[in-house]
């Protein structure tokens, strides 16, 4: 099975993006253990659209629940959880890219990470380059997927 | 094929965090996932000057079973040693690091020059339940910490006895037991507790011997401290309730320490004059015989298992049913503990089960013949079953959710007498 990564790269050797600052993504795609670069995607910021939501806005976007109907911040977790387990309201640039399985930049925003999660995307905010990244990354879904222990992962 | 356990009465090794709580001024750094030290938090009785909530922790997520998690640690270390103001640093290693094959020693070793001493203890929980990884701290500032000392001090004894918070009375116990030690003329040393901390660790090497008061926890750490810091030990491996096994203790460590006869007799005769004034004057209560149940079963730790089995029989004259030890103890130690339970008084012998599965002993409860209700000193798991057997039912061992402990006790004479009060509060609520 094979399945894409997102990576905030300038250069294609260092991630040194930020999520939010990042104007394209690298996206790959790993198939049977071994990765290879699929396309470049750029983020158009449309006005309104493009923007990420700020957290008081998304929130009461429906951030609870697909019927938007809930009425107490705190109860649905203020957008900072997911409570309520809504599908709604979620960033252009998230949008960007939903077909993927994680996300790979140098840093990432609370917010932006709950929306991922809640698409089952994994974040990876770290500053090593791509190819580092992209193995460790292939090796542990390999392992996950397999369902093989991650004993030693680290001591590699 | 996996096992399911029900209602396991222990917690993973990095329950030790626990242990490193009741040392006054150390502090835990976990490395672990978030919410470990929550979980293994016991709702009472655990705030303070350091509490769980406040625990430095790694909180590694997926991204550091990835990348690995060392860098966090550094960080949590290096931020915990500016920012809390403790005496002792332990690192302790949840499951997923060590799982992944993080290197904690390596990031600890950094901490070297540090102006606190920065030690860690590997509590992963696949290695075993905080009883081990209570052994495992004590390991950790041996190994990392000690150092032999050449000067002695006169008198002076390491006490261990079972496991912090773990074990409701610890506090009161080990408290308990260093009083009788200081009445026969001996200075006890312990590490647990108010005013205990740094300074007494450091006052371990100095100790003439090291006493252990546990049928099997902290065996391993009594050998350890033996080979490097050439301390002899004495193992008792019951827990001293009541007066007869308490006179026991006194001489026997009386012996092992080289105290006049005289001196610890005196002191046995003072107590136990005292006890049995007691007793006597509730005979009355006590020869009843439809006040109190016929049989008990002890649901338990080893060292409670033993220890309050040995008083009810020997004190009390009550006779053992099956006995429950529910800590898992190592194969190595069960033989040894197995005969510790065939040396009651009055020729009595009491069947003991080594089970960490509640619903086996709760049915083995079901089964057993008590000659009338029972009486069940157990955990809260053992309230609802006793109640369906119409029995009597005593809360002495984790987990706790209908007593409150903050320094009673159940070691020595006062102790042995509590266990009685709390025994027969319970029984005689049955009538009024």
């Amino acid at each position: 099975m094979s399945y894409k990564i997102a990576v905030a790269s300038s250069d294609g050797k260092q991630i040194d993006e930020s999520f939010g600052s990042a104007e394209s993504f690298l996206i790959y795609e790993v198939a049977d253990g071994t990765y290879r670069i699929l396309e470049k995607r750029i983020f158009q910021q449309e006005s309104g659209k493009g923007k990420e939501l700020p957290a008081e806005e998304y929130a009461a976007s429906g951030s609870c629940g697909a019927e938007r109907n809930c009425n107490h911040p705190i109860d649905c977790g203020n957008g900072t959880e997911g409570g309520c387990g809504g599908a709604g309201g979620s960033s252009a640039k998230v949008e960007v890219v939903s077909d993927c399985r994680c996300v790979v930049c140098r840093k990432i925003g609370f917010h932006i990470q709950k929306q991922l999660e809640r698409k089952a995307i994994s974040a990876f905010d770290v500053s090593v380059p791509v190819d580092e990244a992209l193995a460790k990354i292939a090796y542990y879904f390999e392992r996950m997927d397999n369902h093989v222990s991650l004993r030693g992962q680290n001591s590699r | 094929m996996a096992k399911l356990l029900d209602k396991q009465r222990y917690k993973c090794a990095l329950g030790a965090m626990q242990t490193v709580q009741a040392i006054t001024r150390a502090i835990p750094v976990l490395h672990s996932g978030p919410g470990c030290a929550q979980k293994l938090s016991d709702s009472i009785g655990s705030s303070g000057y350091f509490s769980p909530n406040i625990f430095p922790c790694t909180s590694i997520n997926e991204k550091d079973v990835v990348f690995g998690g060392t860098k966090k640690l550094e960080t949590t270390i290096e931020n915990a040693l500016k920012v809390i103001d403790a005496d002792l640093y332990v690192v302790l290693t949840g499951c997923i690091p060590e799982i992944v094959g993080d290197d904690t020693g390596e990031v600890v070793s950094r901490f070297e020059d540090a102006d606190k001493p920065v030690i860690y203890a590997s509590t992963a929980g696949f290695k075993g339940n905080n009883y081990i990884g209570h052994e495992q701290v004590i390991d950790a500032i041996i190994e990392q910490y000690l150092e032999k000392s050449e000067e002695k001090e006169k008198g002076l004894v390491n006490i261990w006895a079972d496991v912090p918070y773990q074990d409701l009375f610890w506090l009161g116990n080990i408290r308990e037991l260093e009083k009788l030690l200081v009445e026969i003329g001996l200075t006890p040393n312990t590490i647990f507790g108010y005013n205990r901390g740094i300074d007494q660790i450091g006052k371990i090497p100095k100790a003439e011997f090291n006493l252990l008061v546990s049928p099997w926890v902290s065996v391993g750490n009594m050998k350890k401290m033996e080979k490097k810091l050439g301390l002899p030990w004495l193992h008792l491996p019951t827990l001293p309730i009541g007066a007869f096994e308490t006179g026991k203790f006194l001489r026997e460590v009386g012996k092992f320490a080289g105290i006049p006869e005289e001196t610890v007799e005196s002191v046995i005769n003072e107590h136990e004059n005292y006890y049995y004034y007691l007793i006597e004057r509730y005979a009355d209560l006590f020869l009843e015989n439809r006040v109190i149940n016929k049989q008990f079963s002890v649901v338990a730790d080893a060292q409670y298992a033993l220890g309050i089995t040995k008083f009810l029989a020997n004190d009390l004259g009550l006779v053992p049913a099956k006995q429950f030890i529910v800590d898992d103890t190592p194969k190595q130690y069960r033989e040894a503990i197995t005969e510790e339970f065939k040396k009651l008084n009055f020729n009595l012998q009491a069947e003991v089960i080594f089970e960490t599965d509640s619903y086996k002993i709760h049915e083995q409860i079901k089964e057993h013949d008590y000659h009338g209700y029972p009486l069940i000193l157990g955990s809260y798991y053992e309230k609802e079953l006793t109640e369906s057997l119409k029995g009597n039912y005593l809360n002495i061992s984790w987990p706790v959710q209908d007593k409150v402990v903050l320094d009673d006790f159940y070691v020595g004479y006062t102790g042995g007498i509590r266990l009685i009060e709390d025994i027969y509060t319970v029984a005689v609520q049955r009538f009024n």
